[in-house]
């Protein structure tokens, strides 16, 4: 029974032995060649590094992510149940009304959204 | 004759017709949600008592993840009267939803404060039913994520504020566990249904270990909702800076659907004899921790806090010894004793504060209250004819039946550090003096007609507990 892990074991030697060899190899070679401030500088996507600690993000882009997750998610539950609403559906209407009123849920949360004026952005 | 699982459905509808007219109207006075929600788990109270029952029911792959037994139900209605109660003190709590932020009316913020219980309710109720870890997994995460905003709804109070976050981390650590823990089960029997874990696991030719230890980290996962030593780390700073009717709520709703669920999945890992061993050392950690953590308790909030998690020690002792009519028994008994020391605490702390000081003298400022609070009390220690005595014993009697000696010792020796701690409360109510200026308390009808009937239940299941039993061998 425990073979059947056998993937996941392998999966995580080599997730560690690929950031451990990244370490290492750094470490024996890039010490060579000539050093400048910007080079030593530590790369961060090309954002600058250095700044406040907690920059401030307005409220809104939290509400906007939020919404955005939840639309997300819906839309991945979707396609399971996609897949298999042909054959379920089949003497099993509940297939077909339990995704109708997870969609209508969240309508009603959107609905709400809306009138709480999270997508107003005028002030 | 209803079907079971729209009981669920009417309590969802409940709370998002509330939302929906909180956010589309806005000149009315928001108590009346509040009372249209009252109104609302009433009838579906009632309504659980015309459920036909689960055998005419078809075999839709629904039912594989669902159960409409008797047990189920009499959970459902426990959350329902859970959060009919917490709903009731949430009126007497209105005032300071909304204190501290900027702009905002006494209104503001009321409709969510009622609605978002009923999405609660409707999460515990599914619990109660859940037969399958997905189930179980999906209903816990609409309780606990309902919970992180009513822990923090009175977000500018700094007290609130910290409880949420403290609530929110180790909650999501815990969720972390259950769902490790089920993937180990998972992945060790190959079923999430827990009657068919059951068949697999008393089967031969298995990995023991991989189950059992996915089972630990369930356990793990459950005790922190029922807040078990080592597990309650949390308990007393987020019971104490959450709004009061949350705090009620969290300590008996939570606990209750958490005590329901423990009961189903150690069901079927009965066979596993380390399970035992491990409970019982659980149990008694939580007797002795939860018992002499309140001794020293100045705030009245903090020493509930602290004796909930005795309370989940004595639940426990009934869990190992796998007498659901104890657990049942007892957690009612809970449910009206907890709710009527919380709501006499909202009402008495409102001007003066949670410590024990602001019951000095109660006894002459509102006699109503001071014994209200005085029931509570007595029954939390378990004086005899109070249902906290007669849960306690039904509790003993299980544990004595089944051989658990050492952990009944354990269990009596802690009940009396419970009657010092308890009666410091009614000490400060009856003997001590009240400060210079006071005025009498009011009580609202509605709170009044609330606390009578939850002193009637206390005594009258305290002497006569036969309808309970009756409803759960139904």
């Amino acid at each position: 029974m425990l073979r059947d892990y056998l993937p996941v074991l392998l999966q995580i030697i080599v997730a560690v032995g690929f950031a451990a060899s990244a370490l290492i190899v750094s470490v024996l070679l890039g010490k060579a060649g000539r050093r400048t401030p910007i080079k030593d500088s530590p790369y961060e996507c090309g954002m600058v590094p250095i700044g406040e600690a907690q920059p401030r993000f307005s409220v809104r882009f939290y509400l906007i992510a939020m919404l955005f997750i939840l639309f997300d998610l819906e839309i991945v539950f979707m396609y399971p149940w996609a897949v298999v609403y042909r054959d379920m559906i089949h003497g099993h209407p509940v297939v077909f009304w339990s995704m109708l009123s997870f969609v209508s849920m969240l309508m009603i949360g959107y609905v709400y959204a809306l009138r709480k004026g999270v997508l107003d952005w005028r002030n | 004759m209803i079907s079971a699982p729209y009981l669920e459905v009417a309590v969802l509808v409940l709370g998002t017709v509330i939302l929906l007219i909180e956010s589309f109207f806005s000149k009315f006075d928001r108590r009346y949600l509040g009372y249209a929600a009252l109104v609302g788990l009433a009838l579906i109270f009632l309504a659980t008592f015309f459920i036909a029952p689960q055998s005419t029911m078809s075999s839709a792959p629904f039912w594989n993840f669902y159960s409409a037994d008797a047990t189920s139900l009499f959970f459902k209605r426990i959350a329902l009267a859970t959060t009919a109660g917490v709903i009731v003190m949430m009126f007497d709590f209105a005032a300071l939803v909304s204190s501290g932020v900027q702009g905002a009316t006494p209104q503001s913020g009321l409709g969510e404060f009622f609605a978002l219980p009923l999405f609660t309710c409707a999460g515990l109720m599914w619990m109660a039913s859940a037969i399958d870890f997905v189930l179980i997994f999906v209903s816990l995460e609409l309780v606990t994520i309902s919970f992180y905003v009513l822990v923090g709804f009175t977000r500018r109070n700094p007290a609130s504020l910290e409880a949420a976050v403290k609530y929110l981390v180790l909650s999501a650590v815990a969720t972390g566990f259950l769902v490790y823990g089920i993937t180990w089960i998972f992945g060790a029997t190959g079923e999430t249904n827990l009657q068919k874990i059951a068949t697999v696991l008393s089967g031969t030719g298995l990995e023991q270990n991989a189950a059992l230890f996915g089972g630990v980290l369930v356990i793990i996962a459950l005790g922190f909702k029922i807040a078990a030593v080592p597990f309650h780390i949390w308990v007393a700073d987020v019971y104490q800076g959450a709004p009061t009717p949350v705090t009620a709520y969290l300590s008996v709703g939570s606990k209750a659907a958490g005590f329901i669920v423990l009961l189903r999945v150690l069901d079927p890992f009965l066979i596993l004899p380390q399970m035992q061993t491990l409970l019982v050392a659980i149990a008694v950690l939580t007797l002795i921790y939860g018992n002499l953590a309140a001794l020293p308790q100045t705030n009245v909030k903090r020493l509930l806090a602290y004796s909930s998690i005795a309370h989940a020690g004595y639940l426990l002792v009934a869990v190992v010894s796998f007498s659901g009519r104890a657990v049942a028994f007892y957690l009612v008994a809970y449910l009206l004793m907890t709710l009527l020391s919380f709501a006499v605490l909202i009402l008495v702390s409102q001007p003066a504060g949670d410590q024990l000081e602001s019951f000095a003298g109660l006894s002459q400022r509102s006699p109503f209250l001071a014994f209200a609070m005085l029931v509570a009390m007595a029954s939390l220690a378990g004086v005899p004819f109070t249902a906290g005595f007669l849960g306690k014993f039904l509790v003993f009697d299980a544990a004595i039946a089944t051989h658990h000696f050492g952990l009944v010792v354990v269990a009596i020796v802690t009940v009396g550090a419970g009657f010092y701690y308890y009666f410091k409360v009614v000490r400060a109510i009856y003997w001590d003096a009240p400060p210079a200026s006071t005025d009498k308390i009011i009580v609202s009808p509605l709170t009044r007609v609330a606390l009578i009937a939850l002193i009637a239940g206390t005594f009258v299941l305290g002497v006569y507990p036969q309808p309970i039993f009756d409803a759960l061998a139904r």
